[in-house]
């Protein structure tokens, strides 16, 4: 074995070079289980100046690898140095390692579910103005909502994916189909989630929507 | 035929770790599994090995071999109640048997080595004199008992310290590194050599080539761990724990081989003069026990050269 004071960061906290945060978080706190003060096996085999030196190191390299930045940078100099090949850096499909989350939904170990995804563009995506102009209208039918959800770039299956709220219903609302829609105070559940998906404020939306509705019962 | 036996030597720095208790208790599990086993009990000037064995004394023992009253070890190996199982005791020997001669030191390590059995089990004292590490360095294979208390654990390290440091001066005695072995024997005065790694380190960095052939032959060392008197609460990677920082931080092969359940009644079974394993084999200490005998035999096979020179008879 290399001598301590050679180990590279991820040789010193026993991680995989394409190791993730939180298993770089968990070497961390296993090493400073051996190497800390209060440890009963530090104490036999260091004196206080070198159990502070290797922790000094822990912590170096633990502030490294976390710090997604500095790691790149940290990666490039091993790389560049020829400790490391460049293609282990490559995501390799993480392992199954460690405890697996008691309720997690998610079937493929790395990749973010569906519904995250579907958020995560909507979050991404800038339609301040397109939601500021249907939220100013007094009455809101499903066209405006069809309008904001196409202009965001989702498609209708995804809110399903998002909300549950079942392709019927969702199709019903935005089409403004008066005598499918369901009863009222499931409705109004279901305009919120719709709304809050879109960030746009629940309250308005529902009594936007309700009012359009009574408007369009009553024309008829 | 010579039968060459598998010594083991059970140490570990700290008195009332369990070392008579886990030779005898290791050394009946393996006479059960049918190898023809012998206990030494080598606590000399403290040996007590044969109460835990049953015995209320013993006639005749190292003492006997030493005096030349019998020419052969084997001799004096007496049969105890479970079958396949010998012990040679030291408690027939005098009061003052703790400062041993060199030359009967050695003369026991010979006849260790020419015992005719399967495995040989020697039971060393606590602390770390010479004869306690020579002892232990002349054995196949080391195994350092340690509980799971601060006291033990630095007792434990001191002692792996003081082993290492016996074994790094051997080596550069053996390749006539004597030079560099005077010059930091003078250093070590002002500077005290606390850790055997820093002799290492300055052989290596004065004598790279000399620095490598030492290196060599450290990583030859195998050393096993047991973590006796576990409890629930403790840590359960603490003897891995234990064994990855011997290994980084020493030149040599650590092998944790398990815990060993504390169990109230190892206090009834040393009264009562009885094996443990054979009194409650139906505890989780006994199983403890069996799964780290198997583990100690498992991987006895490789290594063939005693850990220290003394091997080479």
């Amino acid at each position: 074995m290399e001598r301590f004071e050679n180990l590279n960061y991820y040789e010193l906290l026993e991680v995989p070079v394409n190791a993730l945060p939180f298993e770089i978080r968990q070497a961390y706190r296993n090493a400073l289980s051996i190497y800390e003060e209060e440890s009963m096996i530090s104490d036999s085999f260091f004196t206080d100046d070198e159990r502070n030196a290797i922790l000094r190191r822990i912590e170096e390299a633990f502030s490294t690898l976390i710090d997604k930045g500095q790691r790149g940078g940290y990666n490039k100099e091993l790389i560049d140095a020829g400790v490391i090949d460049a293609s282990l850096l490559e995501k390799g499909k993480p392992k199954s390692k460690g405890p697996i989350p008691l309720f997690s939904l998610k079937k493929t170990g790395g990749q973010e579910s569906l519904s995250a995804r579907v958020r995560n563009r909507i979050e991404r995506k800038d339609f301040m103005e397109v939601s500021r102009e249907i939220l100013s209208k007094s009455l809101i039918s499903g066209k405006d909502l069809e309008r904001l959800r196409k202009h965001v770039g989702i498609a209708v299956e995804e809110i399903f994916e998002v909300t549950r709220i079942s392709l019927k219903v969702l199709t019903a609302i935005e089409s403004d189909d008066v005598a499918s829609l369901p009863r009222t105070f499931y409705l109004k559940n279901f305009l919120k989630a719709y709304a809050e998906l879109f960030n746009l404020d629940s309250r308005k939306v529902i009594d936007g929507y309700l009012e359009n509705i009574a408007y369009l019962k009553n024309t008829k | 035929m010579t039968i060459m036996a598998q010594i083991y030597a059970v140490g570990g720095g700290k008195g009332g770790s369990g070392k008579s208790f886990l030779t005898a208790n290791f050394g009946a599990l393996f006479a059960r599994q049918g190898h023809n086993t012998v206990l030494v009990d080598l606590d000399l000037g403290g040996s007590n090995l044969h109460s835990l064995l049953g015995f209320r004394q013993v006639k005749k023992g190292l003492n006997s071999y030493l005096n030349k009253s019998v020419s052969d070890l084997s001799t004096v190996a007496v049969p105890t109640e479970i079958p396949n199982l010998h012990l040679i005791s030291s408690v027939d020997c005098s009061l003052e048997i703790g400062n041993l001669f060199y030359a009967q030191k050695m003369k026991i390590i010979n006849a260790i080595h020419r015992l005719p059995f399967d495995i040989v089990l020697i039971d060393l004292g606590a602390g770390s004199t010479y004869n306690v590490l020579d002892f232990f360095l002349s054995a196949h294979e080391g195994i350092f008992v340690f509980t799971p208390e601060p006291t033990s654990i630095q007792n434990t390290v001191q002692f792996i310290k003081a082993i290492y440091l016996r074994r790094v001066k051997q080596i550069l005695k053996h390749y006539a590194f004597s030079n560099v072995v005077k010059e930091l024997a003078g250093e070590s005065e002002a500077d005290l050599v606390r850790s055997p790694l820093d002799i290492v380190d300055r052989v290596m960095t004065k004598d790279p080539d000399r620095g490598k052939l030492l290196e060599k032959e450290l990583r030859k060392l195998v050393f096993k761990l047991v973590l006796n008197q576990y409890r629930k609460h403790i840590d359960e990677e603490l003897g891995n724990k234990i064994e990855k920082v011997c290994n980084r931080h020493f030149y040599a092969g650590f092998q944790f081989l398990g815990n060993i359940t504390y169990d109230e009644r190892v206090h009834n079974s040393v009264l009562a003069k009885t094996i443990f394993a054979n009194k409650y084999p139906y505890t989780p200490t006994s199983t403890d026990l069996k799964q780290t005998a198997e583990m100690m035999l498992k991987k006895s096979g490789e290594t063939s050269s005693a850990i220290g020179k003394y091997g080479e008879v």
